[in-house]
């Protein structure tokens, strides 16, 4: 019979390399036509991070997305950049490439200001324009601004900035210390049918709520929850690699090492919680590695509400799932008591 | 060598392949179709999915000499230079693609289905693209992207009978 369960399991994940230095940097240009140019290191593989970076560089230069052309992972031309890894690239590059930016908006402020007669402090770049703050009729186009700095003032818009997440050792006797400069938090619930019969397990649903600080791209994030809850379900029931006895794989192709298809995927229903990281640019954090921590903890949590039985080796394949609902059924058996045992073997 | 003569995407081609050639290899080498992709060449992943005569198939486990005489459409077919073809946009618009190594497969994959079935249901869809692998996004805005361009595409066809009916 099939059995319905729901489970919840909640993560905080770090964002970054525990304590060990993992800088970026980035150099961003403004151009004379009021785009601008962000050169950093960091590899685009899927995730969107360079359409996040180049909206980071926008919002600070106050242009549009498409007006910053950003120049990616290449060792020719760009800062070394640690790695789209750790889940860090939003914000370890982010701030860099935000940093980068804020220096070349300092140039142009500070180019601006004489020429409409405020200081450069009361200064604000919106609109594609230079302006004062509050008073928005007084304002230069962002590409005259960069025009007036390279060609009249010799003073050309660029910036260039690098950032390592502050943190402090572990003391390694009290364990103590600060290994990261920031976490994300998360909750996913699982819904799930398990057949008690054969120990199949069908994911029918995931709500996911994640905290990635601000999401600059909302729909990026929802695309990084979705697949990393792919990832969850095929580590919970699905995916698993083989060995024999001399360590070579049994199932080292896509036939018998099982992952999920899109007919083995549940309904999933995201929600990014609204949170502001101040030490983020614009208080972003991450989201990469954390949407696929608890979606398998999820799963099993539900299994045990739907049957009662725990799975503790993953993946819960149908024989395991099966194994587990007998044991914790020979389990729920009562024990015959010793007194009626003695007395069966005194009435022998 | 065998002699191999095919319609692709709309035009006549010919190629002369040794014979265990496969029609991913003829489409990618011989005709520099680079869309179908090699991923597994063993039929598990779906990246080269292309159109066989309105069906799609796994172009990596066909021979180019099975295919003489028929009609293949690979996603080069779908989008001219000034559009892209309904499904494509409707994949852009929704991000339903991430490294996008699997796109041109479950593109084909989805053509043939709407082509088939114009307004198919989320498990109907989900049937379609179970033969093309992602690691990337859980297919959840793949799936809702179909969904878009079942809509799209029948209004767009309703639009064409409109005017063909005055």
């Amino acid at each position: 019979m099939k059995k319905r369960g729901r489970g919840i399991a909640c993560m905080w994940y770090p964002i970054g390399f525990t304590v060990a230095a993992n800088p970026s940097a980035a150099v961003v240009k403004v151009n004379e036509d009021g785009t601008a140019t962000l050169l950093t290191g960091t590899v685009e593989t899927g995730q969107g991070s360079l359409t996040v970076l180049g909206q980071i560089v926008a919002e600070e230069l106050g242009i549009a997305t498409d007006d910053v052309h950003v120049v990616s992972a290449d060792t020719d031309t760009t800062p070394m950049d640690t790695g789209a890894i750790a889940s860090r690239t939003t914000y370890v590059t982010g701030n860099a490439s935000r940093l980068a930016a804020e220096k070349a908006k300092e140039i142009l402020f500070q180019v601006a200001a004489p020429m409409l007669g405020v200081k450069p402090e009361q200064l604000e770049a919106r609109d594609r324009k230079i302006q004062v703050k509050n008073y928005p009729q007084r304002s230069i186009g962002i590409g005259e601004v960069a025009n007036q700095a390279q060609f009249v003032m010799g003073q050309p818009a660029l910036g260039s900035a690098s950032f390592n997440p502050p943190t402090v050792a572990l003391d390694p006797a009290t364990g103590q210390g600060k290994p990261f400069a920031t976490y994300v938090y998360a909750t996913q619930i699982a819904d799930v049918d398990v057949d008690d019969e054969t120990g199949e397990v069908e994911v029918l649903r995931i709500v996911a709520a994640h905290d990635c600080g601000t999401a600059i791209n909302p729909m990026l994030v929802e695309g990084q929850i979705e697949g990393g809850i792919s990832m969850g379900v095929g580590f919970a029931l699905q995916e698993e690699m083989l060995f024999d006895k001399n360590g070579k794989q049994l199932n080292p192709n896509l036939t018998n090492y099982i992952m999920p298809t899109s007919l083995d995927m549940p309904e999933i229903e995201v929600d990014i919680v609204k949170n502001f990281d101040p030490t983020g640019p614009f208080g972003a954090k991450g989201v990469g590695e954390p949407t696929a921590v608890p979606t398998a903890a999820a799963i099993m949590n539900a299994i045990y509400d739907a049957v009662g039985a725990r799975v503790y080796s993953l993946p819960a394949t149908p024989e395991r799932v099966l194994a587990a609902i007998k044991a914790a059924r020979a389990k729920k058996l009562p024990k015959p008591k010793r007194k009626e045992t003695q007395k069966r073997i005194a009435a022998h | 060598m065998t002699d191999v003569t095919l319609k692709i995407n709309g035009e006549t081609r010919s190629a002369s392949v040794p014979p265990e050639t496969t029609l991913l290899k003829m489409l990618r080498e011989n005709f520099n179709l680079t869309g179908a992709k090699l991923g597994c060449d063993i039929g598990d992943c779906g990246a080269c999915t292309v159109i066989i005569d309105g069906k799609s198939v796994n172009s990596c486990l066909m021979l180019a000499g099975q295919v003489d005489g028929r009609e293949v459409l690979t996603i080069e077919g779908l989008a001219t230079p000034d559009h892209l073809h309904p499904i494509q946009k409707t994949f852009e618009d929704c991000a339903s693609l991430q490294c996008g190594f699997c796109g041109p497969g479950v593109i084909m994959s989805a053509k043939a289905l709407l082509d088939d079935n114009p307004n198919p249901s989320v498990v109907e869809i989900r049937d379609a693209l179970a033969g093309n692998l992602c690691r990337c996004t859980g297919y959840t805005k793949m799936i809702q992207a179909v969904q878009e361009a079942s809509k799209v595409m029948r209004s767009d066809t309703v639009r064409r009978l409109a005017k063909t009916n005055g």
